[in-house]
């Protein structure tokens, strides 16, 4: 292989209270694909960000094509072919594939003083280099109408048409179907054939095997070394990556499933635009069983998870708890009747932010006594549940109950919205892509709580997109295709794979 | 101990950013009066001596200090209810920007009703106080509908409103109750003013507001429903975050209405205070600038009770002390309201001096860092 | 009924209003919250005619071309009240509503405070009223006979062409050029923007000091419609146009429907009353048909509003 196109020199960063980078030094060689491993928090995207101008170091040097660079913008990176697909995608949800592909960078036409930008020329450019990798889209579809893996092939046009050369993934494979994933390794492996440089950020082992060539593993800001992949094994680079060894199986006993606990039949859900999001979907939920919704992102679950907890109305159909009918309840009804509910999104749903994490604690109980006596608060119960609960779910937050929760780690957040949800000991438990975005040892905790939720007999409705996780924990697995339950099945009846062909749609 | 100190800390906080607002202010008002070749000092003493808290170089017969000062205490009255409207709204995360129209509806209606009509006192003013709580308090309540149900943005209800009112009552006040030589409205009856008046102390003649002492009920009341209550619970948890309020089980829709109700209610109070109680009649088609300067109160006053209470007395010292402090020093009224606005502006940017405030904490603190999320940190 | 005086006056409020919810318009669709316009407006006629007073005080004469030096002096003021403005939303972080009611209220105080300031500094006469000379009206021949539309080109103020043109400019550079595509994406998801290496505070920045110029226009043309500015002269009218600019979905053309919707149920609503014989008292009851009318209509229409995305949220680099 050729010379490093890329050359960090003790790079560090730091962040108020933390360093994200401390003292890294690493080489990218010219049509590699070069892998950085690490946990969540670990810096990788720290350090790509730096690479791509988005942060400036406040130590070290870079090097790129071995002149020594100065990022103080995206566009600075752009100016050296540096391209990013960034986890969150950058795209304008309004605007065609080609609006946004030339955003920032727009062939003009021009009449006179007037100028305009040519719409036409950039989509045939793009059309064409579309089909030069393999990435099939049409120019003229709008983002809001694409499905993520589109979009995500959209922003690697974006980085082509740029005439990127080195090109940083991050987390690409996190939305994607195994199918998905194989897909676009393949165009990555075109891409280097290419003679394109890629950086892939990950924490998924068996796509660095499968693709890199080498991959630099970086723990808490600091670079534990460089290995050859070839020559590495995956359980070497878990352990690497952990700084410790890692037990990935899960203890789960079998028992018997009591009797059905969450019944639901035939529901139909529609969106606030009047599209339908969930599809005559039936399933049941037993005591003591994990029944674990698999699908890509985006097919309807979440919002089977919202309909039974009452966040949305469905249209036809019947949800029953316990033999009752629930569908006609409010939330505040259901809760009561025995609903537990960790959402998806803990920061925009599960908390509210800017209050203490006493009041989170109570947000579900603040008028039940004892929280509350005929409408007047009682502090002290306020504070005696936070104590307990900060004690017994090991919370940690920097000013005990009376810490904002904005302020308070993502693992801790989790911990402090499934203490609640637990704490109401309701019949049925809804958990919702419980462990995302945390390191494997908030993980680990969290999956913990959830098989000793199943071992005291409650009703578990997983949702996740991790197909490890539903592979760890379920039961019974059902999987959503287009608002649509394709396949229902005991888990230790299906493989991995075959769930990954359920989940894009294809029925044996 | 150390939760103790973490409080101390964060309500030191909380008075430095508005302490610092004011500070700016009084500076810019300062090079804008100097400009005009004026003293500062000279104006502001005015405003003070305008709104009775300094003594005057004369009076007339039997007026004093005392006088002017409860003068100024009958326009703080409906100030501190209007303040409070804005603040209740925006702890449920609306923004009540139609207080005016809010105050000149009831008040409309009370004078009208009760105002021309020849009630005792200890009728009247229960009736007028009524008034206002009821007119107001459904206008708050038609705005969170339209909020609610239509998704129309408050602000927008509210503009339309207060011109739809102002027209009307205009119409009304131009057509039956206009005074022939003022075409204001006609006054209304002494009894049903909301002033005790013609008391003396001292030999100095002065009215007394009856509205403050409600007034100052309800900043208490407000503190209490906000702190302390399951509603005010529900209020905060929907103006924080309303996806995480219904995902709860709180009834943001509900929510909405009631707590633009209750903002409408004490706009209400703000209206028939104003025009039964300060000034007794009403000008034809126009919205009183309180509705609006009281947006600057709330937010000078932290978005909390007693903030409102503390930025309405600072506040309504421009107002009230402009009259005086124009004759007599020669800087135009209008410079009262100028530095009302400029007040509302440094305050609207509160978070930004807070941030600078704390970065300049932190540099000064050594790098003894803090427990941050590598998470965030991450993004 | 006297239908060309309602296509007339219908025309001659509709267009000040159109080119006021452009301003709106490119502001929102960059992800600024606007609700300043009432200020911009006011701010910038009071510029424009305090620089009529300026000019006529040293000149000794009234030239007709004054007109012109108002009007721009009007987009400048406006655009000047909008720097403030973008510099509390973008640099002070200030929450955009109320930034925007700040605005407002500061545009009051200051036009009444520096009118009467100025004029007594001028012309030796303290007022916050300022008499301006009656704008010249063309009538198109031919066109002008139309029946009932023949209004549209009768007794047209020179502002009318003036707005027709700016606002054709205003619609080409949104919709077509470089600045108007990455404009509007600041409105959808200004991280697009950053991470295609766009200044985003910097482009917001501009959009808003825009609105204040296209709001000047407006407030001159209003303000010459009545011969004379005065602090009272802030009638709602930039509210107005933002309900116009909702009504018409952040888009504009769709505004200039609405925005003509507007302007001829007032002069529609001004005839009536003129029609039936009523004294000018009704007319106050009539002036409020188009507060009404929004009101109504947004009942069937905000449903199906699609607002910014990103609108109203502060731009940081830092946040997702």
């Amino acid at each position: 292989m050729a010379e490093p196109i890329v050359e960090l020199r003790n790079i560090t960063k730091r962040f108020p209270g933390i360093v994200a980078n401390d003292n890294v030094t690493l080489d990218i060689k010219k049509g590699e694909i070069f892998a950085l491993l690490g946990e969540n928090g670990a810096g990788k995207s720290t350090l790509m960000s730096i690479l791509f101008g988005m942060y400036e170091p406040d130590e070290g040097q870079i090097f790129v094509r071995g002149k020594e660079v100065h990022l103080t913008s995206s566009k600075d990176a752009a100016a050296l072919n540096i391209g990013m697909v960034h986890q969150h995608f950058k795209l304008v949800s309004n605007y065609t594939i080609t609006e946004n592909i030339v955003l920032g960078d727009e062939p003009l036409k021009r009449f006179g003083p007037f100028s305009w930008v040519d719409l036409k020329g950039a989509s045939e450019k793009i059309r064409a280099l579309s089909l030069e990798y393999g990435l099939e889209v049409n120019p003229n579809d709008k983002i809001q109408d694409l499905q993520v893996s589109t979009q995500q092939r959209v922003e690697i046009l974006k980085m082509l048409y740029r005439d990127a050369e080195i090109l940083i993934f991050d987390e690409p494979t996190s939305v994607l179907t195994p199918q998905e994933i194989e897909y676009l390794l393949d165009i990555m492996e075109e891409l280097r054939r290419g003679g394109k440089t890629i950086i892939l950020i990950t924490h998924k082992l068996e796509e660095i095997k499968r693709v890199a060539d080498r991959c630099g593993i970086l723990l808490r800001g600091k670079l534990v070394g460089i290995y050859d992949v070839a020559t590495t094994t995956t359980q070497r680079m878990a352990n690497l990556m952990v700084g410790k060894e890692v037990d990935f199986s899960v203890d789960k006993p079998d028992h018997e499933f009591g009797e059905v606990v969450l019944d639901v039949s035939n529901v139909t859900v529609y969106n606030d635009l009047k599209v339908k999001v969930v599809d005559d979907v039936s399933l049941e939920v037993r005591k003591g069983e994990i029944l674990a919704i698999a699908g890509v992102s985006g097919n309807g679950q979440v919002d089977i998870a919202d309909a039974i907890a009452g966040l949305q109305n469905i249209s036809e159909g019947s949800i029953t708890l316990n033999g009752e009918e629930i569908s006609n309840l409010s939330i505040k009804e259901r809760i009561a009747k025995g609903i537990s509910y960790i959402p998806e999104d803990r920061q925009k749903e599960g908390l509210v932010m800017d209050l203490n994490l006493r009041d989170n604690l109570a947000i579900k109980t603040f008028d039940r006594e004892p929280f509350s006596k005929k409408g007047v608060l009682q502090p002290n119960a306020f504070e005696d549940q936070a104590v307990d609960l900060i004690d017994r779910y090991d919370i940690r937050s920097g000013q005990g109950s009376q810490t904002i929760t904005r302020s308070m780690s993502g693992g801790n957040q989790q911990k402090a919205i499934i203490a609640r949800e637990v704490e109401l000991d309701s019949d049925l438990l809804i958990f919702v892509q419980p462990t995302r975005g945390l390191d494997v040892g908030a993980i680990a905790n969290i999956h913990q709580q959830i098989l000793d939720q199943r071992a005291l007999g409650k009703a578990i409705l997983l949702v996740s997109l991790e197909l490890d996780e539903v592979m760890a924990l379920a039961d019974t697995i059902s999987v959503v295709f287009r608002g649509q339950i394709l396949k229902t099945d005991d888990a230790r009846n299906l493989s991995k794979e075959e769930v990954g062909q359920y989940m894009m749609g294809v029925t044996k | 101990m150390k939760k103790v100190s973490n409080r101390v800390k964060s309500s030191l906080s909380g008075l430095l950013v508005p302490f610092i607002s004011i500070v700016l202010t009084l500076i810019v008002a300062s090079i804008i009066v100097l400009l005009l070749g004026k003293n500062p000092i000279e104006v502001f003493l005015g405003f003070l001596r305008g709104s009775g808290m300094a003594l005057k170089p004369r009076y007339g017969g039997g007026q004093g200090m005392l006088t002017d000062f409860f003068s100024y205490l009958s326009i703080l009255t409906p100030m501190i209810f209007a303040s409070l409207g804005v603040m209740l709204g925006m702890r449920a995360g609306l923004f009540n920007i139609g207080v005016a129209g809010q105050m000149l509806l009831p008040g409309f209606l009370a004078s009208v009703i009760v105002g021309y009509s020849d009630l005792p006192s200890y009728l009247a003013w229960p009736l007028i106080i009524i008034i206002g709580l009821v007119v107001g308090g459904a206008l708050g309540a038609l705005i969170g509908f339209f909020k609610h149900r239509f998704n129309i943005h408050e602000v927008v209800t509210s503009i339309m409103l207060n011109y739809i009112i102002s027209y009307i009552t205009g119409f009304f006040i131009n057509t039956y109750f206009a005074d022939t030589v003022t075409r204001n409205s006609r006054p209304v009856k002494e009894a049903s003013r909301l002033l005790i008046a013609g008391q003396t102390g001292g030999g100095i003649r002065f009215d007394f507001p009856v509205g403050l002492i409600v007034a100052l009920i309800a900043v208490f009341l407000m503190r209490f429903l906000l702190e302390r209550m399951t509603v005010g619970f529900r209020i905060n948890a929907v103006g924080l975050n309303k996806y995480c309020a219904r995902y709860a089980g709180i009834n943001v829709g509900g929510n909405v209405v009631l707590a633009m109700a209750m903002s409408g209610t004490l706009a209400g109070l703000a209206g028939v205070t104003y025009y039964l109680g300060f000034a007794n009649n009403m000008v034809p088609k126009v919205l009183v600038s309180l509705g609006y300067d009281s947006i600057a109160v709330a937010v000078l006053g932290n978005v909390a009770p007693v903030g409102c209470l503390f930025a309405s007395i600072l506040v309504t010292i421009f107002q009230k002390g402009s009259i005086y402090m124009s004759s007599n020093v020669g800087v135009p009224q209008d410079i009262a309201s100028v530095i009302t606005g400029i007040l509302l502006m440094f305050s609207a940017s509160g978070q930004y001096i807070e941030e600078t405030l704390q970065r300049l904490g932190r540099a000064s603190r050594s790098k003894r860092g803090s427990k941050t999320d590598p998470d965030q940190a991450k993004a | 009924m006297n239908i060309d005086k309602i296509m007339t006056d219908g025309l001659a409020f509709a267009l000040p209003l159109f080119i006021m919810a452009i301003g709106g318009i490119y502001s929102e669709r960059s992800g600024v919250t606007m609700l300043s316009i009432e200020g911009f407006q006011g701010f910038g006629a009071f510029v424009g005619a305090i620089t009529v007073v300026i000019l006529r005080t040293a000149m000794g004469a009234s030239p007709d071309w004054l007109i012109y030096i108002a009007t721009l002096a009007a987009v400048l003021g406006g655009m000047l009240l909008a720097l403030l403005n973008a510099l509390m939303v973008i640099k002070l972080k200030s929450k955009m509503t109320i930034a925007g009611v700040v605005i407002n209220i500061l545009a009051v105080a200051l036009t009444s405070f520096l009118s009467s300031v100025i004029t007594g500094a001028v012309t030796g006469q303290a007022t916050t009223k300022i008499q301006l000379s009656v704008a010249p009206r063309y009538t198109i021949p031919g066109l002008s006979k139309i029946p009932v539309i023949g209004g549209l080109f009768q007794n047209i103020y020179p502002f009318a062409f003036i707005i027709i043109v700016v606002a054709a400019l205003a619609w080409y550079v949104l919709y077509k050029t470089r600045y108007g595509l990455r404009l509007r994406a600041g409105g959808d998801n200004p991280h697009s923007l950053d991470a295609a290496g766009v200044d985003v505070n910097k482009l917001r920045f501009s959009a808003v000091v825009l609105a204040g110029g296209f709001a000047g226009l407006g407030g001159m043309a209003f303000t010459y419609t009545v011969a004379n500015f005065s602090p009272a002269s802030y009638v709602g009218y930039g509210y107005l146009s933002i309900a116009a600019l909702i009504f018409g979905n952040w888009n504009i053309s769709t505004t200039f429907w609405t925005s003509m919707f507007f302007g001829f149920s007032r002069s529609f609503s001004d005839q009536l009353v003129n029609e039936l014989g009523l004294s000018s008292n009704y007319s106050d009851l009539f002036s409020v048909m188009p507060y009404v009318l929004t009101l109504i209509v947004l009942i069937f229409f905000s449903k199906h509003n699609r607002p910014p995305r990103a609108l109203g949220e502060h731009f940081d680099k830092g946040k997702r």
